[in-house]
């Protein structure tokens, strides 16, 4: 009998330092987790490149027929605003005879048509394209106008002439009220 | 180990008390000093409201986004808002993630000398809190045995008594939102827990995590400590 | 069999024999106290103080030192908590080292065979020093400019060799392109402690091996659960001061931009330069202070050859007696370069560095030699 209890307590001394080793061993984890993860998320992007991967601007102060340049993502992206005689032409326009076919809706927002956001550099060979700046020559169409290879854009991005076979590319962005469209 | 490490740490819990002991001596609070400090948002917003008015047109603050307002408690349309209604040199509204730059002046229309930055002023000048409040309600005639000098104002909470920058706050230059009185003390001390906030914006955060870190730690090392008595006394 | 397979195959290509020798044999002494652990504590701190400082690498730009401080506070995530680490690691690191080497003046744990480890972790007192003043001038506040523009204008000032290899580390007067290569210097340094601690660590095995223990233990678990207690108690000292102290012993002047016409009221270093810059402030010209610098370190590397007692020999009341007025020594001259009322401190520095000297060169050699009869 006294042999059982006291074999019993050995018993009961050594699970307990097991527990509080494991205890120990356990706590000092979770400590070195919480040292270490600070070091993982300082490397995440800061508040600025955050800020700069959802750049904000302002186009209502854009005039008609008239664009301005941004710089996001490292790209230059050009923001026009169309006139209603140019979105009544590139309306008109049939589609299928184009060279990459793109319906109207397919390159403006709903409810924002008369803003064509793209990025500005040629599909083919690939320069800035000229016809952002108010002197620039826009081309036939009178949107954009590659001095490089000399392909030719209307207002709404889609090529209509020259060796490039694709429309411009049109950035992730959208409207986050009437004043401003976000990118990203 | 108790021998060395008690005392260190006792030490170190002397700390708040020191802190404490040091407010009774001016008649001005500050709820952010002392080890466990944290801000008074409601006073820090206020101070913000006073810092816009009153000093945004001529002092920088360029280590602050108006993104950071959010930390005080503005939501981020309302950030948005405060930061629209500011115009950026070249006319175009600010957004939340510019800086808090004032209006172009050339250092010709301050007399020569840009006024500073108040990002960090609070750090730069001993007692910074007590040193803003004092400045900014220092104002007053000066005695007849001190000429000023040209472009000068008297002011007892300068060092030199003799500063360029005209009286800023003279009471009821703004209007409260939350219905308190905008007096000149009320507003100074507002602006001043501002600048404290701008000068150290990580503060109630570090005090928040840090009580949490050394509850933790004290008890690791109970438990550290426990564990190794009971395998050094097994080894016996 | 795989495993034996992998066991032979890693071991024949990568002849590591540190688990074989390792440390863990019952080879220890058992009893050791609670500071036996500071070597290593200093090597937990160093790497916490290396991890960080690569973080803060990442954002910091030597053109705009202070305001990309700024910016690691504010815009980059847990920044301010890594700059907590840096800062208040700094001061545990040196506050680890300071009580080794008092502790090992105290036991005479520099006398034979304890020689090399006791060189070591002085030439690591010397690279932490330096790699100290260099953090401090990379942190571009008000007080650290003045400091690197001191330190910058009286090096490349030098004349002969002394002025070549001053103009080559500062590449100039303070300027552009200073803390760029301030940078770049810290860092190697760094790294070069953590080649000092791993010699030192070698050393101290070799130390340890060989000594005969009368009761050996083996290291683990023995002395991993102590080395673990006093990381969990260091680390509750390291949170308290960060995060609730987390400026303490450094000049609050510094937390404010650098303004090239505007000189800080009081110009006192870190707590851990305070006694070196002491030293150095005593003497008029620059190669003075270096000279003053280094002799302070020499005298220290000299010790085991100024202990004229045998290494048996008890340390007596006498020399106990003098450790306590070292002790008090080394904090008055921190303490006379801090004092902000700047009242009585010239010369008590003076004062304080003679004794320093004093002790080392004079009361030393002769209480060893009194008391080792």
């Amino acid at each position: 009998m006294a042999d059982t209890s006291q074999h019993a307590m050995e018993h009961g001394g050594e699970s307990r330092r097991d527990f509080l080793k494991i205890l120990t061993v356990a706590s000092g984890a979770v400590g070195a987790g919480a040292v270490i993860w600070p070091f993982i998320d300082a490397l995440g992007p800061d508040a600025d490149g955050a800020a700069a991967a959802h750049l904000i601007v302002n186009v209502a102060s854009i005039p008609e027929n008239s664009a301005i340049t941004v710089t996001w993502d490292g790209l230059p992206i050009y923001i026009r605003k169309l006139t209603a005689q140019q979105i009544a032409d590139t309306k008109a326009v049939v589609t299928s005879t184009l060279v990459d076919p793109a319906s109207f809706n397919s390159r403006v927002k709903p409810g924002y048509e008369s803003f064509v956001v793209v990025v500005g550099l040629n599909t083919g060979s690939p320069c800035a394209l000229e016809g952002n700046a108010p002197a620039d020559p826009r081309g036939p169409f009178d949107g954009w106008l590659s001095p490089c290879d000399g392909s030719v854009y209307d207002p709404l991005g889609r090529v209509r002439g020259g060796p490039s076979t694709k429309n411009l590319v049109i950035p992730r962005f959208k409207f986050i009220n009437d004043a401003q469209i976000q990118f990203g | 180990m108790r021998r060395l490490f008690a005392p260190l740490l006792a030490a170190g819990l002397l700390f708040s008390a020191a802190a404490h002991a040091e407010d009774t001596l001016t008649p001005l609070h500050w709820q952010s000093q002392g080890s466990f400090g944290s801000f008074d948002k409601a006073a820090v917003q206020r101070g913000f409201l006073v810092y816009q008015s009153a000093c945004a047109s001529c002092h920088s603050a360029s280590a602050l986004h108006y993104r950071d307002l959010e930390a005080l408690g503005f939501s981020p349309a309302q950030a948005a808002g405060i930061a629209a209604s500011v115009k950026l040199a070249n006319g175009a509204p600010a957004t939340l993630d510019d800086t808090f730059k004032p209006a172009a002046v050339p250092a010709s229309a301050f007399g020569g000398a840009l006024p500073p930055d108040l990002s960090t002023i609070e750090s730069a000048r001993p007692h910074g809190l007590d040193y803003v409040y004092n400045l900014l309600t220092g104002y007053t005639a000066a005695p007849a045995s001190v000429t000023l000098l040209p472009g000068r104002f008297y002011n007892t909470g300068y060092p030199g008594q003799q500063i360029a920058m005209p009286q800023p706050l003279k009471g009821n230059d703004v209007v409260y939102a939350d219905g308190t009185a905008a007096t000149l003390p009320q507003e100074a001390s507002d602006v001043s827990a501002f600048l404290a906030w701008s000068a150290d914006p990580n503060l109630d955060e570090r005090h928040e995590i840090g009580l949490r870190a050394v509850l933790f730690l004290l008890f690791l090392s109970i438990i550290a400590i426990a564990t190794k008595r009971k395998i050094w006394r097994e080894t016996a | 069999m795989s495993t034996d397979v992998k066991k032979s195959w890693l071991a024949s290509r990568l002849p590591c024999p540190a688990k074989e020798t390792g440390n863990c044999a019952p080879t220890l002494e058992r009893g050791a106290p609670y500071l036996a652990r500071l070597p290593a504590l200093i090597t937990g701190v160093a790497l916490l103080l290396l991890a960080s400082g690569f973080v803060l690498a990442v954002y910091y730009n030597p053109d705009h030192g202070f305001a990309s401080i700024q910016f690691i506070a504010r815009n980059v995530n847990s920044g301010w908590l890594i700059q907590g680490f840096h800062t208040t690691g700094a001061t545990m690191l040196f506050a680890a080292v300071y009580l080794l080497l008092f502790r090992d003046i105290y036991r005479r744990a520099y006398t034979a065979p304890g020689e090399l480890v006791w060189l070591l972790r002085v030439k690591l007192f010397a690279l932490l020093l330096l790699v100290g003043w260099l953090g401090y001038a990379l942190s571009d506040g008000a007080v650290a400019y003045w400091s690197l523009t001191d330190a910058g204008n009286a090096a490349t000032g030098l004349g002969g060799v002394a002025g070549v290899i001053g103009r080559w580390f500062f590449g100039g007067p303070n300027g552009a392109g200073t803390l760029a290569r301030l940078e770049v210097f810290h860092a190697v340094l760094a790294l070069a402690v953590l080649g000092t601690l791993g010699a030192h660590r070698c050393a101290t095995r070799a130390l340890a091996r060989q000594a005969k223990p009368k009761h050996p233990v083996s290291c683990h678990p023995y002395y991993t659960a102590q080395t673990f207690a006093a990381f969990a108690v260091f680390a509750l000292i390291f949170a308290v001061l960060m995060f609730f102290a987390p400026h303490y012993g450094l000049n609050p002047l510094n937390r404010a931009a650098a303004d090239s016409l505007i000189i800080p009221a009081v110009l006192s270093p870190p707590w851990y330069l305070a006694p070196v810059s002491a030293v150095a402030s005593v003497f008029s010209t620059t190669l003075g202070s270096i000279f003053g610098v280094i002799a302070m370190l020499a005298v220290l590397a000299a010790l085991p050859w100024l202990d004229r007692s045998s290494p048996a020999g008890k340390r007596g009341l006498v020399y106990r007696l003098l450790m306590g007025l070292l002790l008090l020594d080394v904090i008055g001259l921190g303490w006379s370069v801090s004092d902000p009322a700047c009242t009585i401190s010239g010369g008590l520095t003076v004062f304080f560095t003679i004794w320093y000297f004093f002790h080392f060169l004079v009361l030393t050699p002769l209480v060893t030699a009194l008391e080792a009869k």
